[in-house]
């Protein structure tokens, strides 16, 4: 009997690595991108992008691979102030999605951290491991996303294939 | 022979639904319902396994993880091997054998090591087997001692899984305990996660008939279980050993039977906040002369198969105990109409509310059973004084042993907690936890059931320890650890050998080891341990209790980690290409996956090498150069924070260009080389070999979080964000224009270490020129969408000049031709920049930089170094294996140095090497020679440099 579960891999993402002094960077930022999130380990979404709080002074925006170049243009990484660091890093990631009633069961096979509503909510976003690799998990609609080094991501259907087998 | 000891009614088993099944060949039928061990009692089979060194003839002793006797064979799809016989579930077509004798545990060849017993005690084999060679004998002896071998094939389908869980308190054991427990976290709202080991929950009441408010145990059971199945917090697994405590409250889970079909066993990893103990308690063995004949068996066991399988095992028992527990069991067989002819019991003194009990049965009070008749089957028992003297035999075919109870603390002494030993109870009992846990119930010393549920029935505990039978003229063995062979003599042969601790007593006799890790005897022999040296079982203590509780798969642990997902393995958007046209892929550090090479038809190895490098070195050639590790720096201090962790100057480079660098760890010896290129003011990339990319970035982490955490540094990795095509050879600037691109390629525009952004092949691109071959290159990155697209119209560009793909193997030759160092080959963990030759990157103008007072201090002490230098062997086509060594005259002497790299040149035409050899640079024009196990390779000492030594064509 298969997890009642739909997996996906998500296609490119347009997705910008942000540090900085918080101050610094919501002021170059301004309206390019959803408020950057108060909390660590959370997110703020808005106009179809999210921000993720990932680190200390450290974000990651995402948005539609359409509006790639618009941002790029907005965020200026190049011309970007001395003390904040812009880096487009669109390629670097890929997102995967796990929905269905039984993708909790899923995400318990492949993530060690406790991702109970619980303690994992809605706005959540973390750093962990998937299926050994560093991850970037956080929820959806009906599920979960996650997002590995691209290059791993054959490696990662394949687990997941596996895993729903 | 159809199921002769089944009772007509009783037990939770479902005789609507017989089963079929084989043992060593012969077919029987039992229930649904039924262990195997059950069904083989209820068929009359007595004999069902041979002993692990002597082969004598074993009997089923237990009814659940304990077993200590009967190990079997699973065959077919269950194929597995040495499962205790108590724990295997019966099923239809179930074909199962015995381990460890041959051709049947009826009739055993290895029987024969009966007749020699007495030679071969405990550790005789270390004793024995020295001359020429322990290993002469070694496989011979593994083959004779018995346990089954590992399935030959996996199954046919399905797969294993491994999993995470969290819990706010995780309880081991659903008895009634662990189900107090559970109701009560439940209630409280926490997230209770309950593991049970056995296919229902209930633990001891499953096995008496015990009351609850004056109703029946099992139905407050059932009624915990339907409000515990109503609670959304609450997990509760069956079929679940919770087999491993390991540090901050990790328990690890094996659910033998996960509901779904595809999924054969499932091994969760449970984080709790806190960790409830709720194991129960095991019985134990009575060590007398033959106490491990067929129809000796656990007290508790016969009421476990009268009541939960309705299983009569014999037809007269005589129980034998030396505390009140076996009044129970003498009760409930009277009440299946079971004949038992007498209780032995070895106190002076027996409760009156345990004689109350069973009027009817004959009790001899301060007497022991001190031998048995019947060596396949028990015929009767010898009944003497505990102290000896007189006697007379029984007759009988059981004989249910009680030697007290021992709470299961194997769980709490694996989280470390510490054990108390108790006078009262004779027992090891938890007492200082070291970890969030605590244990209740059994498992805590309270061993009846009034003492854990309100209401519950039952009879008071109390028993007089009695370690083993000491009355003289007992002739056969009296055992300690069934499973092991090992007897009481083996102990006191360990002792007098001056063992005397309990941990090398284990490790001598291996009392205590072994599938049942000791459950049964354990404590027997520490009490022996503790008669013999005249001191309490507190001053002898526990050995340590070791994870896995029970047996647990190998593919249970491992998960869903098998075949090409065993290793992970990293792809760029070029793997499927290589793939595609026939490269031979390897593993190239970092988890990455390489073309080695690219053979045609009929090609060897070493033809493929050459005619890549051919096309390197007279053409043009391209490798996918992506994995190397990437990263963008940003901030107003990078540039003396490069100047620290490269040992030449960086922050004097310009936008545009970059720098070769090598970068030094604390004790100054090589962490990694690459290139440092500035991108403006305050933006950098930075590239480190692909091995190493991991290790830099933490290293650059670790020194930003802990020594710099005031400078203004900002690192992103960018290894995924950028592939390279690497374009490589004299022709190369030709299929640069004619991929087309607005970046001006002349040397005099574009030198070499320096770097353009623009546009290739209509790709938006950054080109570097960086040369890890020694010819003219130019690396072409793309954002990884582009790369496919880039690499195919590389391919065509360059077709006309003959293009070809290189793999590691060619990178290899090249490098070395050009006496480029490589991390792994000629850095290897001990030299230094001076000792390649690169004392030039060494900066003398800096006060400090990462690594460098290590080296000065190392450089002081002065002595002979070993230096990097290249080699020719005397005869030109003679290679050396890589990693010879080098020694004086070739003779058996201390190495003075050794190969490095050794490959065939097509620039020299010969095979030519790189080592590193004591005083090397001072050395060249002499000869060296290389030692192996049956030649001498004389060679000759030269610059490590054998192609273009100025660098003309990697500037051209």
């Amino acid at each position: 009997m298969r997890y009642d579960v739909t997996t996906e891999r998500l296609g490119l993402m347009a997705l910008f690595d942000i540090q900085g002094d918080r101050a610094a960077v919501a002021k170059w930022v301004g309206d390019a991108l959803p408020p950057l999130p108060e909390r660590p380990n959370t997110r703020s979404s808005g106009g179809g992008a999210d921000v993720f709080f990932i680190g200390p002074n450290h974000w990651i925006a995402r948005a539609p691979i359409e509006r790639e170049e618009a941002l790029n243009a907005r965020l200026n990484p190049t011309d970007c102030p001395a003390d904040i660091s812009i880096v487009r890093v669109s390629d670097t990631l890929t997102f995967f999605r796990a929905t269905g009633p039984e993708a909790a069961e899923i995400m318990a096979i492949a993530c060690p951290l406790d991702l109970h509503a619980s303690v994992f909510g809605a706005e959540a976003v973390t750093h962990t491991e998937v299926f050994g690799l560093k991850a970037l998990v956080l929820r959806c609609d009906g599920g979960f996303e996650f997002a590995v080094e691209q290059s791993f991501g054959d490696m990662v259907e394949d687990y997941l294939a596996r895993a729903l087998a | 022979m159809t199921q002769v000891n089944r009772r007509s009614q009783g037990g939770r088993i479902d005789r609507s639904r017989p089963v079929r099944f084989t043992f060593n060949g012969t077919g029987y039928e039992g229930y649904e319902g039924d262990t195997l061990a059950s069904a083989l009692l209820a068929n009359g089979v007595r004999v069902t396994a041979r002993s692990f060194k002597y082969h004598r003839p074993r009997g089923i002793v237990s009814h659940g993880p304990e077993e200590p006797a009967t190990l079997v064979e699973l065959d077919g799809e269950d194929a597995s091997g040495n499962r205790p016989v108590t724990t295997v579930p019966l099923k239809e077509g179930l074909s199962a054998r015995s381990v460890n004798c041959w051709p049947s545990p009826g009739f055993d060849l290895g029987g024969v090591n009966q007749l020699i017993s007495r030679f071969i005690p405990a550790g005789f084999y270390y004793k024995t087997f020295k001359w020429p060679d322990w290993h002469v004998y070694e496989p011979s002896i593994r083959r004779a001692a018995g346990l089954a071998g590992a399935p030959a094939r996996p199954p046919s389908s399905g797969h294993f899984e491994a999993r995470h869980a969290h819990a706010d308190v995780l309880i081991a054991g659903a008895g009634p305990a662990g189900l107090m427990a559970a109701l009560a976290v439940g209630r409280a709202g926490k997230r209770v996660f309950l593991a049970d080991e056995g296919p229902e929950a209930g633990g001891s009441l499953l096995n008496r008939n015990l009351t609850i408010g004056g109703r029946p145990a099992m139905g407050w059971v059932a009624e915990v279980l339907a409000e515990l199945s109503g609670m959304e917090n609450v997990t509760h697994l069956q079929n679940a050993t919770v087999w491993a405590y390991r540090e901050h409250n990790l328990m690890i889970v094996n659910e033998r039977a996960p509901g779904r079909d595809s999924i054969l066993e499932r091994n969760w990893r449970v984080r709790a906040g806190e960790v409830v103990i709720a194991t129960g308690a095991t019985e134990r063995t009575m060590v007398f002369g033959g106490n491990d004949r067929p129809g000796v068996m656990l007290a508790s066991s016969v009421q476990a198969y009268v009541n939960r399988w309705g299983v009569v095992p014999g037809r007269r028992v005589v129980l034998f105990a030396n505390n009140n527990s076996v009044y129970a069991v003498a009760a409930d067989l009277v009440a299946a109409d079971v004949d038992v002819a007498a209780i032995v019991d070895s106190r002076d003194d027996v409760p009156q509310v345990a004689l109350d009990l069973v009027p009817g049965v004959e009790v001899h009070k301060g007497a022991v059973v001190s031998g048995v008749k019947g060596r396949k089957a028990l015929r009767a028992v010898k009944v003497e004084p505990r102290t000896g003297g007189g006697g007379a035999f029984i007759d009988c075919d059981l004989l249910g042993c009680s030697g007290g109870w021992s709470p299961t603390v194997h769980l709490w002494s694996q989280s470390r907690s510490t054990l108390t030993y108790d006078e009262a109870l004779a027992a090891f009992l938890p007492d200082t936890a070291v970890q969030p846990c605590r244990a209740v119930g059994a498992a805590a010393g309270e061993l009846t059931l009034d003492r854990i549920v309100e209401g519950g029935a039952d009879l008071p505990y109390a028993i007089e320890p009695l370690w083993r039978v000491d009355v003289p003229g007992q002739r056969d063995k009296a055992f300690l650890d069934l499973q092991n062979d090992v007897s009481v003599s083996d102990v006191q042969l360990a002792l007098r050998e001056g063992y005397s601790n309990v941990e090398h007593v284990k490790r001598y006799t291996t009392g205590g080891m072994g599938i049942d890790q000791g459950k049964t005897g354990n404590i027997n022999i520490i009490g022996t341990v503790a008669m013999e040296q005249g001191v309490p079982l507190q001053d002898v203590g526990t050995t340590t209790f070791r994870s896995p509780y029970t047996p647990v798969s190998f593919g249970a642990i491992g998960g869903l980690r098998e075949e090409s997902i065993l290793f992970p393995y990293r792809h760029t958007p070029v793997t499927q290409w290589n793939k595609d046209n026939g490269a031979v892929m390897y593993e190239a550090g970092a988890r990455w996956r390489r073309p080695g090479y690219f053979p045609k038809a009929g090609e060897g190895l070493q033809e493929v090498v050459n005619r890549e490098c051919h096309a390197v070195r007279d053409g043009v050639g391209v490798y996918d150069g992506s994995p190397l590790g990437t990263f963008e720096l940003k901030g107003r201090d990078v540039p003396k924070f490069l100047d620290f962790i490269y040992t030449n100057v960086m922050s004097s480079l310009t936008p545009g260009n970059g720098r070769y660098g090598l970068m030094l760890s604390d004790d100054g010896l090589i962490l990694d080389d690459g290139v440092a290129f500035r991108l403006d003011e305050h933006r950098w990339m930075v590239s480190t070999s692909t091995g190493h990319a991991d290790a830099v970035n933490m290293h650059i982490e670790e020194l930003l979080q802990t020594r710099f955490p005031d400078w203004q540094v900002m690192i992103t990795t960018v290894t995924s964000q950028w592939n390279n095509a690497t374009i490589c050879g004299p022709k190369s600037r030709e299929v640069m224009e004619a991929l087309g691109t607005d970046i001006d390629l002349s040397p005099e525009a574009f030198p070499f270490m320096s770097f353009r952004d623009g546009t290739v092949a209509g790709l938006p691109a950054r080109v570097v020129r960086v040369s890890f071959t020694g010819e003219l290159s130019y690396e072409v990155n793309v954002a990884p969408r582009h790369m496919a697209e880039l690499w195919d119209k590389v391919m065509a560009a360059g077709a006309p000049h003959g293009i070809l793909p290189v793999g590691s193997e060619s990178s290899h030759v090249l490098r070395v031709e050009k006496g480029f160092l490589s991390l792994g080959h000629e850095v290897d963990g001990t030299v230094d920049a001076y000792d390649l030759g690169m004392g030039w990157i060494m900066s003398r103008k800096k006060p400090d930089y990462m690594g460098k007072r290590s080296v000065l201090l190392r450089r002081d002490r002065g002595g002979d170094r070993r230096e990097l230098v290249g080699i020719l062997p005397e005869d030109p086509n003679r290679q050396i294996p890589e990693g010879s060594p080098l020694t004086p005259g070739g003779r058996k002497e201390a190495t003075e140095g050794v190969v490095t790299a050794c490959v065939w040149s097509v620039i020299q035409d010969r095979w030519v090497g790189l080592a590193l050899l004591k005083g090397g640079r001072a050395r060249h024009g002499e000869t060296a020679h290389v030692r192996l196990k049956d030649d001498v390779i004389p060679v000759k000492i030269t610059n490590p440099v054998f192609h273009d030594p100025d660098g003309v064509r990697l500037r051209s």
